[in-house]
């Protein structure tokens, strides 16, 4: 027995030093139940996560970003549920609307039809989706009052670097694929593409882009947004055929085609959805500018927006016009981009802004 | 060196293996342990060799009491074992096998063979085991595979030997050289234990002879103070028929008809070259030979289970060449496998289910496609007591039989049908005294019921027992075919070996036994 | 029985411990350890027992828990289903997700194109269209590995992926999308397709539950009453013997493929009718788990059911777990693994239970160790 103590005593020791190690070195603030003396506003946001996940690196983990400064700002209430499948979408849904959730907040096309219907059942509780754009069976638009539909006009910002890439491109070849053939991959696709078209007309150049065919509308894709061998892959494919300005437009894959464009040394980078320099820093020498998605802002905005009764249902478009896309800095390119081609981009910025340039289809 | 087992006791839960077994060996003696499968052989010497933890009972070395706690111990107070299954690597060469564990380096971990080979030579030399130290274990025969199994045991200076059934796998050939090895041994001052039950070749070898019965010593004697008969039926436990009785045959017309049959084994080896037969009604051919010549794909091409390459074979007048194994039942053709666990049962299922492994489709164990749980268990009630298959009842899994119920299970299911011909290979391998007889007896009582039989058996005594006619296998040929008048075990033997009208004989093929299947 | 069950109990334990060991709170408690034991071990003790206690609520605590339970074993039971059935004729089927999107793609074609049929002959007619396109996935690992040799395990897995692109590929079809929509979405299925809930209109239950338990009972009546049956379980147990016996192996193999991909295309079509209602991109989730199921119910239909409940249980619960204490979702996918290693390696359990098996169940577990290692 007296044996059995001394290991008892031995094992919590051992446990205590690693949970030591283990443990944050400074107590967070934020802990559920810690009486932090904040002030306290009145307020819940909940987000239900598609399969990916909260810290999916993508439109999950970018809302939540959102949600996350809305707490640290006003020291509202935030809470998230993770689907396992897509059976959990809808519990998820039901949980917080028992749970005194101001807004409810979901995220990604597959949970559109339960987004919908939850909020067509509970016109009181508001609703804000990501990336969806409501629609009943025979296309035409929906709206509900109480539902918000956070979508994005990525293609407009996605022009602007198709402009850039086309004004730095020595080779005259730009490369970009995706993840899967998509609307949200593709439409950055589309604006790149549509980008670099104003760039020959205006300039008289003639830019090629490989990877990508709009009038297709189809191209090269690596199957998934994991692999990031494939990412190197596909990349050093894209660098053979001539191409020195690449995007790819497959989460993390990119970080595999970070890997071609470094070795191959003259070539570099556009990142997509956020700025790659804050997002993988380590490429950010790699990269031209990254075409921003501001997904966060807009979860923020609508936060905001239901705290001060100002939520409106219905359609929000991010388009560069609202800042709901941009480009980023272009950090370490800004000094080797020339002053001209800024301007010829702010120009084309404000083309768009002001309906002047269209982006395309 | 004494090596002297005192009251050993070795329980497993619910079973006595081993009960106050005493047991003494002394340098330049051969003690051999004879007993029936089952009788605790093994469990006793796995006990000495430090596998297993005696329950009761003490070992002494040289009058000192020892402790194994594993096969380590044993090796280091001087005990070898040569395994019934030997403990070779196959892909590794002769000396890499004898100094595994023991390797000897020169610096820097590399491998010294040159200095283990001069050891092993040596050792060799002294006892009359030839080998050639870099050729590859695989490559060997049987044989040879056991030599180096023995010198294995004598490169980590084993003053005791334990030969776990060293007969088993060898030709007659070869255990003459083996007994000529133990002989020498013996003369350089080493005990050994010699585990069988072959009465033969236990009277021959042996010094002294101990017999275990259910685990316990049940007599102690010398060769010239027995013979076979006793030995059997202190083995036994009851007087046993060690002869069968049988009529000469009547032959009838020819029933299995073989012509120019060539097969591949699963390597693409072609292992039966040209081989031709017949088995006539009411006689039973018997193919003798060494395990590994063919006999074993030979027969799986005859019953279906592997492909013909080339060659015919009829039933009668029929063209059954390839058939399977189906069409070859419905045309009265039974089948006792090589293998019984591997192919001849399936250990999971119930003895009950076991006995309607090929009739299950047929009335009254099923209608359409309902099996018929009452019928089944019903005929098996019936079969175990007409073939007297030793379980507590027909649900008992098969694999909880022991080897010779096993093997009556299989005969049961076999032999309630027609039978114009019945394949028996290796018929009662690894068998008890009283099963092997019973099954003997039933082998011929089918040949006497007018069925042709084609045995298939590597066991001498067998094949004289059994046969009326005797075609010898080796290499995939038949090397030659005699009447059982005319066969003496030394012609047979010297034919097993492939040693045909005096000439020259041939190096024993590859084992291909076992991993293939 | 007796394995699972404290496989079961250690596999909890053991996920207790990974719950305290990642909740921060906890964490930082033990840190100070030896300032404070107290608080650390009151702090643990509730980490798992508030957890434990919200699975069990969210799974088994209210009639939307029980539910929701049921929801989570009607797939997941007819996917072990299938997986226990390929294993009695001695097939590995890794396939289940492959099997279970053919479902899908079955039934949701049927439950879309048909606007004017009774839904008692639209059902049963996209659940059988479901079945039958997770047959012929499952034909064609059977076809190779009777034909070849090529093995179930390497083929089936790579059918999933092949499954999965195709999936991608219909969801890019006019057939498949919404009209004037090219997001990965297909249309959803009529109502007159929808498997009717089966305790009212706020609870998820469907009908897919009962036809699962029917089919459940089908498959043991198959096994172990039929000739079928018995033909599969001698190849599975020993394919020699039912070879030497006159038992065809290969068309055995051809034709339990089949069967466990029909089951497995149930699943999907349940599923599909039942709860999701339309196509879309991605693997669904419950094939491998089914896997794990049918290994923790030795592949006997009844061990099947309880199995399924057990994980159904688990995944519905998981759900309330995440909502009402901070322990994260993914602590199920750790209990599951854990009982399924503790299954596995059933010596482990022996001995810290120590307890001493039946000789019966040493048999059965023989068997087991050996196929599912082979």
């Amino acid at each position: 027995m007296r044996k059995r103590g001394i290991w008892l005593i031995a094992m919590l020791m051992v446990l205590s030093l690693v949970a030591a190690a283990c443990a944050d070195e400074e107590p967070e603030t934020n802990g559920g139940d810690d009486p932090v003396a904040e002030e306290e506003v009145d307020f819940k946001a909940c987000q239900v996560t598609d399969t990916g996940g909260v810290d999916d690196r993508s439109f999950n983990q970018t809302a939540y970003e959102g949600m996350q400064r809305a707490e640290e700002e006003f020291g509202i209430e935030i809470d998230v549920l993770e689907s396992q499948s897509d059976a959990d979408f809808e519990p998820n849904i039901n949980t917080f609307l028992q749970a005194d959730c101001d807004l409810i907040v979901t995220v990604g096309f597959l949970l559109g039809e339960a987004t919908a219907t939850a909020a067509e059942a509970n016109p009181d509780q508001l609703f804000a989706i990501v990336d969806v754009d409501f629609a009943d069976e025979d296309f035409n638009d929906v709206t509900y009052p109480n539902a918000r539909e956070l979508t994005f006009a990525t293609d407009e910002a996605a022009f602007l670097a198709g402009v850039l890439a086309s004004g730095m491109s020595e080779s005259g070849v730009l490369g970009t694929f995706g993840g899967i053939n998509i609307p949200p991959v593709t439409i950055f696709e589309n604006g790149f593409e549509a980008g670099m078209n104003y760039w020959n007309a205006e300039a008289g150049a003639a830019v090629e882009l490989l990877g990508w065919s709009s009038a297709d509308q189809d191209g090269l894709f690596t199957g998934d947004f994991e692999d990031q061998d494939k990412g190197k892959q596909v990349a050093q494919q894209l660098l053979d055929e001539g191409a020195d300005i690449i995007m790819p437009v497959a989460g993390p894959v990119g970080l595999g085609s970070a890997v071609a464009v470094r070795e191959a040394g003259n070539a570099s980078m556009i990142w997509v959805d956020t700025d790659g320099c804050e997002s993988a820093s380590d490429i950010c020498d790699l990269l031209l500018t990254s075409v921003m998605k501001n997904m966060d802002n807009a979860v923020y905005d609508t936060i905001v927006a239901a705290m001060n009764d100002e939520f409106e249902g219905g359609l929000y478009v991010g388009t560069l016009e609202n800042e709901g896309v941009g480009l980023a800095p272009y950090h370490d390119f800004d000094s080797v981009i020339p002053d001209a081609l800024k301007e010829t981009i702010e120009e084309v910025r404000a083309g768009i802004i002001d309906g002047s340039i269209s982006v395309g289809g | 060196m004494k090596v002297e087992l005192r009251g050993v006791t070795k329980r497993f839960p619910g079973v006595v293996a081993n009960r106050d077994v005493n047991l003494t060996v002394s340098g330049g003696e051969v003690v051999a342990l004879l007993g029936e499968n089952g009788a605790g052989k093994s469990t006793l010497m796995n006990v000495l060799f430090g596998l297993y933890e005696a329950t009761e009972g003490e070992i002494y070395i040289d009058d000192q009491k020892a402790e194994f706690s594993s096969p380590a111990d044993a090796i280091a107070a001087g005990i070898g074992m040569v395994h019934q299954h030997f403990m070779l690597i196959p892909v590794f060469n002769v000396i890499e096998n004898v100094m595994l564990g023991l390797e000897e380096t020169k610096g820097m971990g590399r491998l010294d063979e040159d200095k283990a080979s001069e050891r092993l030579l040596s050792l060799s030399r002294e006892h009359g085991l030839q080998v050639e130290p870099y050729a590859v274990i695989e490559d060997l025969p049987v044989g040879v595979q056991q030599r180096v199994e023995i010198l294995k045991a004598l490169y980590r200076n084993a003053d005791c030997l334990i030969l776990d059934e060293p007969t088993a796998v060898l030709t007659p050939d070869e255990i003459r050289d083996l007994i000529g090895v133990i002989q020498s041994l013996k003369d350089a001052g080493k005990a050994i234990i010699f585990i069988s039950h072959k009465l033969k070749e236990v009277l021959e070898i042996a010094d002294q002879i101990v017999v275990l019965r259910r685990g316990e010593v049940v007599g102690t004697t010398t060769p010239s103070e027995t013979n076979e008969q006793e030995l059997a039926t202190m083995m036994v436990g009851r007087d046993v028929q060690l002869e069968v009785s049988k009529t000469p045959s009547e032959p009838g017309t020819a029933v299995l008809r073989v012509t120019d049959m060539h097969v591949r084994d699963d390597r693409e080896v072609k292992v039966v070259n040209g081989v031709s037969f017949e088995v006539k009604a009411k006689e039973i051919l018997a193919i003798a030979g060494v395990q590994g010549n063919g006999q074993t794909q030979l027969i799986e091409a005859l019953t279906g289970l592997r492909k013909v390459e080339s060659g015919n074979v009829t039933l009668g007048d029929e063209d059954v060449t390839g058939a399977s194994p189906a069409t070859l039942f419905k045309m009265d053709v039974a089948h006792i496998p090589e293998d019984r666990q591997a192919d001849g049962m399936i250990g999971a299922f119930s003895i009950a289910d076991n006995l309607v492994l090929n009739t299950y489709r047929e009335r009254p164990f099923s209608k359409g496609i309902l099996t018929d749980r009452s019928a089944i268990q019903r005929s098996a009630t019936k079969l175990i007591e007409d073939f007297d298959i030793r379980t507590p009842s027909a649900r008992s899994p098969a694999s909880t039989l022991s080897g010779g119920n096993q093997q009556k299970m299989i005969v049961a299911r076999e032999f309630t049908h027609a039978q114009r011909l019945l394949i028996a290979s290796q018929p009662t391998r690894g068998l008890d005294v009283g099963s092997i007889q019973y099954i003997h007896a039933r082998i011929v009582a089918q040949r006497d019921e007018g069925a042709g039989v084609l045995l298939v058996s590597s066991e001498l005594d067998e094949i004289m027992a059994l046969a009326d006619r005797i075609a010898v296998m080796c290499a995939g040929e038949i090397v030659g075919v005699l009447d059982r008048a005319d066969a003496t075990r030394e012609k047979v033997g010297r034919l097993m070996a492939g040693v045909r009208d005096e000439a020259p004989r041939p190096p024993s093929p590859p084992v291909a036994e076992g991993e293939g299947s | 029985m007796l394995v699972p069950t404290l496989a079961l109990v250690a596999a909890l334990f053991v996920g207790a411990l990974v719950i305290i060991f990642t909740d921060p709170e906890t964490l930082r408690a033990w840190a100070s350890f030896t300032a404070n034991p107290g608080r650390a071990l009151s702090l643990s003790w509730d980490a798992a027992s508030e957890a434990y206690i919200a699975l069990f609520r969210g799974s088994f605590g209210s009639r939307y828990a029980l539910s929701e339970t049921l929801v989570n074993t009607t797939p997941l039971l007819l996917a072990g289903l299938s997986v226990g059935l390929a294993f009695r004729a001695g097939l590995f089927n890794i396939g289940g997700e492959g099997q279970i999107l053919a479902g899908f793609i079955g039934s949701v074609m049927v439950g879309f194109s048909f606007d004017s049929l009774p839904a008692i002959i639209h059902v049963p007619f996209a659940l059988l269209t479901g079945a039958v396109f997770g047959a012929a996935w499952g034909f064609i690992p059977g076809f190779l590995k009777a034909k070849t040799g090529a093995h179930e395990v390497i083929s089936t897995i790579m059918l999933n992926f092949i499954m999965l692109n195709v999936v991608l590929w219909v969801l890019k079809t006019e057939f498949f999308l919404r009209i004037g929509r090219n997001d990965p979405i297909s249309k959803s299925v009529n109502e007159s397709a929808e498997l009717p809930k089966i305790a009212g209109e706020g609870l998820r239950v469907h009908l897919g539950i009962m036809v699962a338990l029917a089919v459940a009972w089908l498959m043991w009546w198959i096994l172990f009453r039929t000739t079928i049956g018995f033909r599969f379980r001698s190849v599975g147990a020993n394919p020699k013997a039912a070879a030497y016996a006159g038992m065809s192996v290969a068309g055995t193999y051809i034709f339990a493929m089949m069967m466990a991909g029909a089951l497995t295309g149930l699943a999907g079509a349940t599923q599909m009718l039942g709860i999701k209602k339309f196509l879309s991109p991605g693997f669904s989730g419950f094939g491998f788990d089914a896997i794990a199921l049918a290994l923790l119910g030795k592949s006997h239909p009844g061990g099947i059911v309880l199995a399924s409940i057990l994980f159904g249980a688990l995944r519905a619960g998981a759900l309330t777990m995440q909502a009402s204490t901070s322990t994260p979702i993914d602590i199920i996918v750790v209990i599951q693994a854990l009982i399924i290693a503790f299954v596995a390696a059933p010596t482990l359990v022996r001995a810290i239970f120590r307890v001493k098996l039946r000789r019966s169940e040493r048999e059965t577990e023989g068997v087991l160790a050996k196929t599912w290692g082979s």
